[in-house]
């Protein structure tokens, strides 16, 4: 089970990107340290989706793209009945998808 | 570089097809070739556009199956996947091959036959374009994508779901004077926005997204026959030159764009293929954009720089952006009412406005139309394809 998501610090420069590239954005450089990503931050914006890709029993699902603190951004599923732009969450992982019987985890966000 | 002119131009009918893969590309592709009308001038290349045949269809090698098709031995054939913006990415490719001058006719088809599985494998097909570790194993699909960027674009611009159905009223307008059109159906105000019963006929696929903003999955094919300055002269066809072609890529994950409201691509991509043509927007009489989803409408018309960010929904109310407008937009019912076979939609708007520079765009003909500019948006924007074509006086 792999229950954490990573964000990769550039050796070089120190510029931390997500998801991972083989090439820094910044400087260019080509080694990265992982970095867990976790903590708190605010909603973006989110919708509500009925037009799911397969793996999906349900008849929607929440979905947010969320400003970390310290300005990373990450999408995920968003656990939270009134959501709206700008609400402070934090994250958590959780189970996101089911391919074949086989749990995904990911990140999830949750009203603070 | 040599310059490149359409001679020929064709499709089929969006919609359902009761047809297998390659006889689709091959009715496009016929209609394209009566429509050169080679006679003996032989077509040196085929290149087709498709995204999804290997998964969706079983079929892969479609330049090769293509060819076949029409007894075209031995021309040169390739297939182009590009994503939704395959189609552009196609005719970039069969411009290329003549500009250099490696061939002087190319037969570019885009096909696409997304109904031949249910819905919910179609939305899954598309999404595998998405990031798989930062969006798709999330259920991020496209439209969730464009719903996160309706709510953020709306918050930003004061843009609202009226605006958004003045798009889908235009464009299923302008498809009911198209006889390729997937949907033939006009839609009201009241039908998918104000009535009480709007939300059973408009319910929502991906907040602040309706059924009506969005794209329906369609298969289809459309064909451009593509020639160098002697055969063109040699046709005595229509000047239509292919006047300048952009393509720029953006992040594969929206999320890490520095503004995600920005359709940065679509910005880099319209202004080189602007530089390139040597026109600027404002010379621009008709419009093909990206309207997967109304909002694209609205945001790819500021990006490619007809309007002002946050001002192309102002002119969509000011009815500037009809057919009759001042700058007519998806003349064709854009992918919103033509349908959007993914691979042949590029195709397909350049289809549609090789006729429209013609004058053949009978019942939606757009008057004294001499520039022409399609944005192919492919991704959520990472990658964009746009191409400007202009009529030569011969």
């Amino acid at each position: 089970m792999n229950d954490k998501v990573y964000a990769f610090r550039c050796k070089t420069c120190g510029r931390v990107s997500y998801p991972k590239h083989a090439v820094c954005p910044k400087c260019r450089g080509e080694t990265f340290e992982p970095v867990e990503i976790s903590g708190e931050g605010a909603v973006l914006t989110h919708t509500d989706v009925y037009a799911l890709a397969i793996d999906y029993e349900t008849r929607y699902l929440r979905l947010a793209i969320v400003e970390l603190d310290g300005g990373m951004r990450v999408t995920g599923q968003l656990l939270d009945e009134h959501p709206k732009i700008g609400k402070r969450v934090r994250t958590t992982i959780g189970v996101v998808r089911e391919t074949a019987g086989k749990p995904i985890y990911g990140l999830q966000f949750v009203p603070m | 570089m040599r310059p490149v002119y359409i001679v020929g131009a064709g499709m089929t009918r969006f919609g359902r097809s009761e047809w297998p893969l390659v006889d689709l590309a091959s009715a496009a592709s016929l209609a394209a070739l009566h429509h050169a009308n080679l006679g003996k001038v032989p077509v040196d290349a085929v290149v087709v556009a498709n995204m999804g045949a290997g998964r969706v269809n079983r079929q892969t090698a479609l330049g090769s199956a293509l060819v076949d098709r029409l007894s075209l031995w031995p021309a040169a054939a390739e297939a182009v996947e590009n994503g939704p913006a395959s189609g552009a990415s196609a005719v970039k490719v069969g411009v290329q091959a003549i500009a250099s001058g490696m061939a002087d006719v190319v037969l570019v088809t885009g096909v696409e036959m997304m109904r031949a599985v249910d819905g919910l494998e179609a939305t899954d097909f598309v999404a595998s374009l998405s990031h798989p570790e930062a969006e798709y194993i999330y259920g991020v699909t496209l439209p969730s994508l464009a719903g996160l960027f309706t709510r953020l674009y709306m918050a930003r611009y004061g843009v609202e779901r009226r605006h958004l159905a003045l798009v889908a009223i235009k464009n299923h307008d302008n498809a009911m004077k198209n006889p390729y059109a997937h949907i033939h159906q006009t839609v009201t105000m009241e039908g998918i926005l104000t009535a009480p019963e709007a939300i059973v006929n408009n319910p929502p696929v991906a907040e602040p997204l309706c059924m009506f903003d969005c794209c329906p999955v369609s298969d289809g094919a459309a064909a451009l026959v593509l020639a160098s300055d002697s055969v063109a002269d040699k046709l005595g066809a229509p000047r239509v030159l292919v006047a300048g072609i952009g393509q720029a890529t953006d992040t594969h994950a929206v999320q890490e764009r520095e503004d995600p409201t920005d359709l940065k691509a679509v910005r880099l991509a319209s202004a080189a293929a602007f530089a390139r043509a040597g026109v600027k927007p404002a010379d621009v009489d008709v419009v093909e954009l990206h309207d997967a989803f109304t909002i694209l409408e609205i945001a790819e018309s500021e990006a490619a720089g007809f309007f002002k960010p946050g001002q192309a929904h102002k002119a969509v109310e000011r009815g500037e952006t009809q057919l009759t407008g001042k700058l007519p937009i998806n003349p064709s019912g854009g992918l919103k009412a033509k349908g959007h076979p993914v691979g042949a939609t590029g195709v397909a708007q350049l289809v549609e406005l090789t006729w429209q520079l013609r004058g053949e765009a009978t019942g939606r003909q757009v008057a004294k139309a001499k520039t022409a500019y399609a944005c192919n948006f492919g991704g959520f924007g990472n990658n964009v394809v746009a191409t400007v074509l202009r009529k030569e006086e011969r």
